[in-house]
């Protein structure tokens, strides 16, 4: 089922106080699919993403995620929240929890499975993200990539749907860039649905089936990155990718 | 015939000491237990209940305690429930710090950052696993020094409940020096019992402190 629809969103609207943070924001998103979301800082991207999983309320329109519809209710949150998976700039893994039990918590908390079963999907994610020798360390001892490829790890021990990535080689330094971009890759190939909002047009390039651009809280344009990057249709794609490209 | 401060004066003051710990231990217990549900709330994000909680904090931390163990004394003997005076101080003091180690902890658990609780929620954890299992374990450890400064505060603030005839350690001294007329000497060993009660708390808080300050430098 190639064309199964994972995520929908329609009309949908977000206020911050008197401040409107999507407008009208119509997006479809198919099993497998993979999705980078660019646009300046401020232009709503971030929220986007994060009305997904409902780490943010939206005041009008509908989203559904994977035939459930995300409403106030919270075993409707609690469904689409074991089905998205969530990657953050900051990391923000558990400082007081090993690397293991980082991975080990959610699955054990949320989706109660046992102890041992838990270990070992874990260490499997952990070796699929090339850090399974670390399992026993604190974040605290590990470099940035290494952190985000271990938050990486840890929600993929949920047994995700849909992967969100917001800005994750944004706080990074630029070593370790490739590392965290790479096990992304190799995710994409894998065939996990993605959203995934960044300025690493190198990897749109490689990885996107489309690539969406927002400001001021609106889709403005959106392709597949071949015409996207050559042929960009309005002018305020022109500008920021102008903006953008000239500093790679 | 005036007594001298002997063995019998010493063995009072060291049941006046017990009392004064057993008290702390008491006011510690409940306060740890109540002060825990007043930072819950306080933080629960329902603005009628953190208004309340609000106020709650607000009427014990500006009201003088020796106030509060009066109105639980006398102002409840008022209303036909006579307490024992050791049962009304106890409640006095739980209350009390109920309010201080919930505002204490209120902070702390606001000072973990809200990437925390993010990512908690992002990984469907529920609310009593997201608090037990990722926010409050480290919020103990934020608050860890502010809350071992607040028992050495508790220990010895347990003197004003010679206010209600509960005989602790501070007034087991000033009847001992009252009989004796021997004050320095009897406020001598009363202060060296505080000291030795609350010395190695308040060490153990300032080495916490400076581990903790370690930590965070990582």
């Amino acid at each position: 089922m190639q064309d199964q629809i994972l995520i929908e969103m329609k009309g949908v609207q977000k206020w911050y106080g008197g401040y409107q943070a999507l407008r009208d924001v119509d997006l479809t998103v198919r099993k497998g699919e993979k999705i980078v979301l660019c646009g300046p800082s401020g232009s709503g991207k971030s929220t986007l993403i994060r009305c997904i999983n409902r780490l943010e309320p939206i005041q009008q329109g509908s989203i559904v995620v994977n035939g459930h519809r995300l409403d106030d209710s919270i075993k409707a949150i609690d469904v689409v929240r074991q089905d998205v998976g969530m990657v953050f700039q900051s990391f923000n893994l558990f400082p007081h929890m090993t690397v293991l039990q980082n991975c080990m918590l959610a699955p054990i908390r949320a989706r109660r499975i046992g102890k041992a079963e838990a270990e070992a999907t874990a260490r499997k994610y952990l070796e699929r993200v090339r850090i399974g020798d670390q399992a026993d360390k604190y974040p605290a001892q590990l470099s940035g990539g290494q952190q985000q490829r271990v938050a990486i790890a840890r929600a993929l021990c949920m047994q995700p749907k849909v992967m969100l990535f917001d800005e994750p080689t944004s706080a990074l330094d630029p070593e370790m860039v490739k590392e965290v971009l790479d096990t992304m890759i190799g995710l994409a190939n894998d065939g996990m649905t993605m959203i995934c909002v960044t300025h690493e047009m190198g990897f749109a390039r490689q990885v996107a089936d489309r690539v969406i651009f927002m400001a001021e809280g609106q889709i403005i344009e959106e392709g597949a990155p071949e015409a996207f990057f050559r042929n960009p249709k309005h002018a305020r794609t022109r500008q920021f990718l102008g903006e953008i490209l000239a500093h790679h | 015939m005036t007594p001298h401060f002997g063995l019998a004066e010493f063995g009072f003051l060291l049941r006046g000491l017990q009392w004064t710990v057993l008290l702390t231990l008491v006011a510690f217990a409940g306060g740890f237990t109540a002060g825990l549900a007043v930072a819950l709330l306080r933080t629960c994000g329902h603005k009628g209940v953190e208004w309340i909680t609000r106020i709650y904090i607000g009427i014990f931390q500006g009201t003088p305690l020796l106030l509060q163990l009066f109105v639980v004394y006398y102002g409840l003997a008022l209303t036909g429930l006579k307490l024992d005076a050791f049962v009304a101080v106890a409640i006095g003091f739980t209350v009390n710090a109920s309010a201080f180690l919930g505002e204490i902890w209120r902070g702390a658990i606001q000072a973990v950052p809200r990437g925390q609780t993010e990512a908690a929620m992002a990984l469907g954890l529920h609310y009593s696993s997201r608090m037990r299992d990722i926010v409050l374990p480290q919020a103990i450890r934020i608050s860890l020094p502010a809350t071992i400064g607040y028992l050495v505060q508790l220990i010895k603030g347990t003197s004003l409940a010679a206010i209600v005839g509960f005989i602790e350690l501070a007034r087991a001294g000033q009847i001992v020096s009252n009989q004796t007329f021997q004050p320095l000497l009897v406020f001598g060993v009363v202060g060296a019992m505080y000291f030795i009660l609350c010395w190695p708390l308040s060490w153990w808080g300032s080495r916490m402190e400076a581990r903790l300050a370690l930590a965070s430098q990582r």
